[in-house]
């Protein structure tokens, strides 16, 4: 039984009793979160609290506001306050190593959801293989390009994350695995910096843009960009459906209602998804697991595999990408 | 009749009472200790009502967050009681810390670097051009934070342009000098000598039974650590130059009135310049406490609402906002009941944007209060 059950409403007080079993009492979770400032976030956000709390756990919520050193303090408040564990959205990889390490050698359990620490081999470590589902991703809009532009280079452009995050670091060099193989057919791709900020995104792609009025195909480190992208593209008349002429191919990560939509609509191509609710509940399960055998230093990695959603299968797949599932809900008419 | 004098008898066997109650409620307005007063009443009142307050971890955990905060506040009291305010010390901490950790890393990953404008010149695969050299990265802070200062201090002195709209203008350009530098990325690998001079722990307690074999890591708390040790160094160096030397005087006349304090021949200028360097050089040895214990240089530390706690505390300690008056004693007890107000908001479970609230409310509280303390200061003459 899995999380998205739960928020589909068909089985949430089954999954949240399945997940409580386990646990003989019941603990008090600090969970330390950076902020909520995406749709993953906040989708990731909820089912990790109301799954705990239907469960009968106490929850202790600490959002550091992308403040790596109040987000050290908040968990060291949590230690203090003698919580059972922890789980930790840290705000970029190296803080994490820290927070990972003041946690274990106080004896208290720590998992990290979706964000790795630098150092993989302390803590449970719950991470998507960023580099395969971008590479998965790319390599379908890349496939498309090819065929579509076959007299010309393709000119490329490549929303980069904060590289402090291993997860903008295998984004990218997902993109750059999927085009690799296609040598001289690909120009050197633009590089946009984001550092994971919307207006900092959105000022570096109007002047890309702008220098590079030519652009094949923009791929998004992570899908709450779009709405920057079409911000940037839409005034100049670059913002086009598939099958339209003018369209530019277009891909992202993480799965979320927006990315869900737009490829419905035909603006987006392909999307790689994390399994946000395999994610969510592989966290909760490992950290209640550690607390229930008395383990002070888990140290453990789970991988998502995940996969890309295209325009070609989400038709069949649709449901197995979270954002759909919220989209199925009404998330973006609320 | 009989009525009308008794009631005129007895307002005037109130009036001494309500004088005494007056003068009273002033001299504990008007007292260095207020705000010690203060955090201890409001530690008082809550501990019933959390018991993990007073707790050993929680008290370790208390003295380790006000450290680093502390030693960036100092700076603050100096500035402000000279009439001026820093609004670039967070910039001047993140600044700092990327500048040592280029210099002093012992490793980096060019995967995360590479692209860095000072890859391949300040720092390769194998490190800093100072790998381990803990020392010349401190200098080399020192030295970056102190001209950032002097930039402020001289355009502010000799140019008469706002301290507000200078150390803007700082904060905006030397954090953006700091993430162009390492294009927003982190720098990992510090020497361990350094990531102990905010981590390291000299003396710690155990309240536990004494017939276990092992005592677990937390049960034990740190009571005096190194980042303890250079602030309360640092504390009484600068309590000794603010309250027993010349120039302390200089800085309380200079912002108390600039005009006055130039007729009388104080060295205004210098005495200017001479704060805001020294406030560059408190943010400074923060940033070696922050980064130690993130165990990272941060071209963004010191960046959000980091401000808004050295400026809050500085100012709920009774460092006026309008110059002329200031404590270093005031700013640790606005530092312990800035802390200790953080503390027990997350205690309270509040959520984030709650606790942000609460504590502009404070500020806006501490600065009401200042307001009263120097209309009382007036009248009691």
């Amino acid at each position: 039984m899995t999380i998205r059950t739960m928020l589909l409403g068909t089985a949430g007080a089954a999954f949240a009793l399945a997940l409580a079993a386990p646990a003989a009492q019941a603990a008090t979770i600090c969970f330390a979160f950076q902020d909520l400032e995406t749709e993953f976030w906040v989708a990731g956000h909820q089912a990790i609290t109301e799954t705990l709390t239907e469960a009968g756990h106490t929850v202790i919520e600490r959002n550091a506001q992308e403040d790596a050193n109040r987000q050290l303090e908040q968990v060291r408040d949590c230690i203090a306050q003698g919580v059972d564990g922890i789980i930790l959205i840290p705000q970029d990889g190296e803080s994490a190593t820290t927070i990972v390490a003041e946690a274990q050698d106080n004896d208290v359990p720590i998992a990290v959801f979706n964000r790795p620490p630098s150092d993989l081999s302390r803590g449970i470590v719950v991470v998507a293989d960023n580099e395969e589902i971008a590479r998965q991703a790319v390599e379908f809009v890349a496939a498309e390009a090819l065929e579509q532009i076959p007299d010309r280079p393709i000119q490329s452009l490549i929303l980069v994350g904060n590289l402090g995050d291993p997860n903008a670091v295998g984004r990218r060099d997902g993109f750059y695995a999927a085009l690799e193989p296609h040598g001289d057919r690909f120009a050197t791709p633009i590089e946009v910096a984001t550092q994971w900020d919307a207006a900092t995104a959105l000022a570096n792609l109007e002047a890309a843009v702008t220098a590079n009025p030519q652009i094949d195909l923009i791929f998004t480190s992570s899908d709450f960009l779009f709405p920057t992208i079409r911000s940037v593209l839409e005034p100049r008349g670059m913002w086009v459906p598939r099958g339209e002429d003018g369209h530019i191919l277009m891909a992202g990560l993480d799965g979320d209602a927006t990315a869900c939509q737009l490829i419905k609509d035909g603006y987006v191509d392909a999307t790689g998804v994390q399994d946000l609710y395999f994610e969510a509940e592989s966290a909760m399960n490992a950290i209640l697991a550690a607390i229930e055998a008395g383990e002070t230093q888990p140290n453990e990695v789970i991988e998502d595999p995940g996969f890309a959603l295209t325009s070609e299968n989400i038709g069949e797949r649709e449901m197995d990408m979270w954002g759909c599932v919220l989209l199925a809900e009404g998330f973006l008419e609320r | 009749m009989t009525a009308t004098t008794e009631a005129q008898a007895g307002t005037g066997l109130l009036r001494p009472q309500t004088g005494r109650i007056r003068r009273a409620a002033a001299r504990v307005l008007l007292s260095d200790h207020f705000v010690l007063w203060l955090s201890l009443g409001y530690f008082l009142v809550l501990l019933p009502f959390l018991p993990t307050l007073g707790t050993p971890a929680n008290l370790a955990n208390l003295l380790s967050n006000a450290w680093p905060l502390l030693v960036v506040a100092l700076g603050q009291t100096f500035v402000m009681t000279a009439g001026g305010i820093d609004l670039s010390q967070g910039a001047v901490i993140g600044l700092t810390s990327t500048v040592a950790a280029a210099l002093i890393a012992t490793a980096a990953p060019p995967e995360v670097l590479g692209r860095a404008p000072i890859w391949g010149t300040l720092i390769a695969e194998e490190g800093g051009i100072f790998a381990g050299q803990v020392w010349v990265g401190i200098l080399a802070m020192l030295a970056v934070g102190a001209l950032v200062g002097l930039v402020n201090g001289t355009l502010v002195a000799l140019l008469r342009m706002p301290p507000f709209m200078v150390t803007l203008v700082a904060m905006m350009t030397v954090s953006a000098f700091a993430i162009w530098l390492t294009q927003s990325e982190n720098i990992r690998n510090l020497p361990e000598g350094y990531v102990q001079l905010g981590k390291g722990q000299i003396v710690s307690v155990y309240f536990g039974p004494q017939d276990r074999p092992e005592i677990p890591r937390r049960e034990l708390h740190a009571v005096i650590g190194q980042a303890a040790l250079i602030a309360v160094a640092l504390t009484l160096a600068l309590h000794w130059l603010l309250e027993r030397t010349a120039f302390g005087r200089q800085v309380v006349a200079v912002g108390a009135n600039r005009r006055a304090a130039e007729i009388a021949g104080v060295p205004v200028r210098r005495v200017i310049v001479l704060v805001f360097v020294l406030s560059a050089l408190c943010a400074t040895v923060g940033a070696i406490l922050y980064s130690a214990r993130l165990e990272a240089g941060r071209p963004t530390l010191g960046e959000g609402t980091f401000l808004l706690d050295v400026i809050g505390a500085t100012v709920i300690g009774g460092t006026s906002l309008f110059g002329g008056k200031g404590k270093i004693l005031w700013t640790v007890w606005g530092v312990l009941f800035f802390v200790l107000l953080s503390n027990t908001l997350n205690m309270m479970n509040l959520s984030a944007f709650h606790i942000d609230m609460v504590k502009g409310a404070v500020i806006l509280a501490a600065a009401l209060l200042d307001v009263a303390r120097n209309r009382l200061a007036r009248s009691t003459g």
